[in-house]
């Protein structure tokens, strides 16, 4: 049985990569307050169901904790590096508004998100061959369209070192 | 033969440390040094090419300069690259970008604060509006328990007085007699048939 849960959907992981939170360094506990029924949390409600595995996925690094009919309105709380506290209030919002919000405020923005790329992108040279850990190819027979390995199948005799050193020897 | 090493500090050593400059001898490679050598390569005595000894000398100067200068230029680029490196990572750079964090941090967090008042604004009117409906409520509640209350007994007033009217008409040791007589004097005939509107259809003969 391939399919598990109300929503299967979240549990992909190119629904997991689509997520677009990704937290500050400095950011590193997020708490959840929300009732199980109740009008008002229902974007909380939502928000829970379908962004939180999104959001771990891509900080696996900070703690995430739901709590389940405490108080009698919605609330985010994030604990930060230097002991700060910041609520955010999610009475009566929706889920998306609510994602964008937390976006704003404590996500690393799309300017910084893409420099990181790019220095990742720099540490690693896809012209360069070497073992698999390290670098793209090993050898350029790997490569499509390129003289395949001599070890699959045998090159063709005009490509031998030893053919040609013989043609070169009855030449002279 | 071939080593490939990872790691950011270790980036900056690549930087810095010189490629294969030595040329390497004969290595047995592929075999060991107890296998025999080829068949093809078994009187093969290794000539190296000839060399002119005035080229020799000019190029040997030539190559000293060139590679004087090639390894000046690549220090050069290095140092630079790994000052801005520095710059970035501890520098003014650094403490520029930390303050900038910091103004941005700020005004972010001034703008939650406002969005956290303004539904702040509106829970305390909704409640306020909850507490009036419920206030409401309870005067509507208590007014109609009132009428009920009114209603109530009134139709226990009602029911006394049909109650006293129907006395009246009551069989008493006194008008036992007389109601006897009243009894047998008018026989009463309930043999009769009613249709659907009530209304007598067919009754037997009195006897």
């Amino acid at each position: 049985m391939p399919m598990k849960g109300r929503f299967p959907i979240r549990r992909t992981l190119e629904y997991l990569q689509k997520g677009d939170i990704v937290f500050k360094n400095r950011v590193k506990i997020m708490t959840v307050n929300y009732n199980t029924n109740g009008e008002l949390s229902d974007g909380a409600r939502e928000f829970v169901f379908f962004n939180i595995p999104q959001i771990q996925y891509k900080n696996p690094w900070v703690q995430i904790m739901m709590f389940k009919n405490m108080t009698p309105s919605p609330f985010l709380k994030f604990y930060l590096d230097d002991g700060e506290q910041v609520l955010v209030d999610v009475e009566g919002k929706d889920h998306k508004q609510i994602s964008r919000h937390v976006r704003k405020i404590l996500g690393k923005s799309e300017e910084v998100l893409q420099a990181e790329a790019e220095a990742r992108k720099e540490a690693s040279n896809p012209a360069n061959f070497g073992p698999k850990k390290y670098c793209l190819r090993e050898c350029i027979c790997e490569v499509d369209g390129q003289v395949p390995c001599p070890r699959t199948k045998p090159l063709p005799k005009e490509m031998t070192g030893k053919y040609r050193a013989q043609m070169a020897a009855e030449q002279d | 033969m071939f080593q490939v090493t990872c790691g950011r500090s270790v980036q900056a050593a690549r930087l810095l440390s010189p490629r294969c400059a030595v040329l390497v001898e004969a290595v047995r490679g592929r075999k060991s040094r107890t296998d025999p050598v080829a068949k093809s390569k078994v009187g093969r005595i290794k000539v190296p090419p000839p060399v002119d000894p005035e080229e020799m000398v000019a190029l040997n100067e030539r190559y000293s300069e060139y590679q004087l200068i090639m390894r000046a230029l690549r220090l050069e680029f290095k140092e630079e690259v790994l000052r801005r490196k520095y710059e970035e990572e501890i520098g003014s750079l650094a403490a520029e970008k930390a303050v900038q964090e910091e103004e941005e941090h700020r005004i972010l967090m001034a703008w939650n604060n406002q969005e956290n008042q303004r539904l702040l604004q509106i829970r305390v009117l909704r409640i306020q509006k909850e507490q009036e409906e419920a206030e409401r409520k309870q005067l509507e509640a208590a007014v109609q328990r009132e009428q009920e209350q009114q209603e109530h007994i009134k139709e226990k007033e009602r029911e006394i007085l049909q109650l006293q009217e129907d006395a009246k008409n009551f069989i008493t040791l006194e008008n036992l007699d007389q109601r006897i007589e009243e009894a047998l004097d008018n026989p009463k005939n309930y043999n009769f048939a009613i249709d659907k509107q009530g209304r007598v259809v067919k009754q037997t003969v009195q006897q």
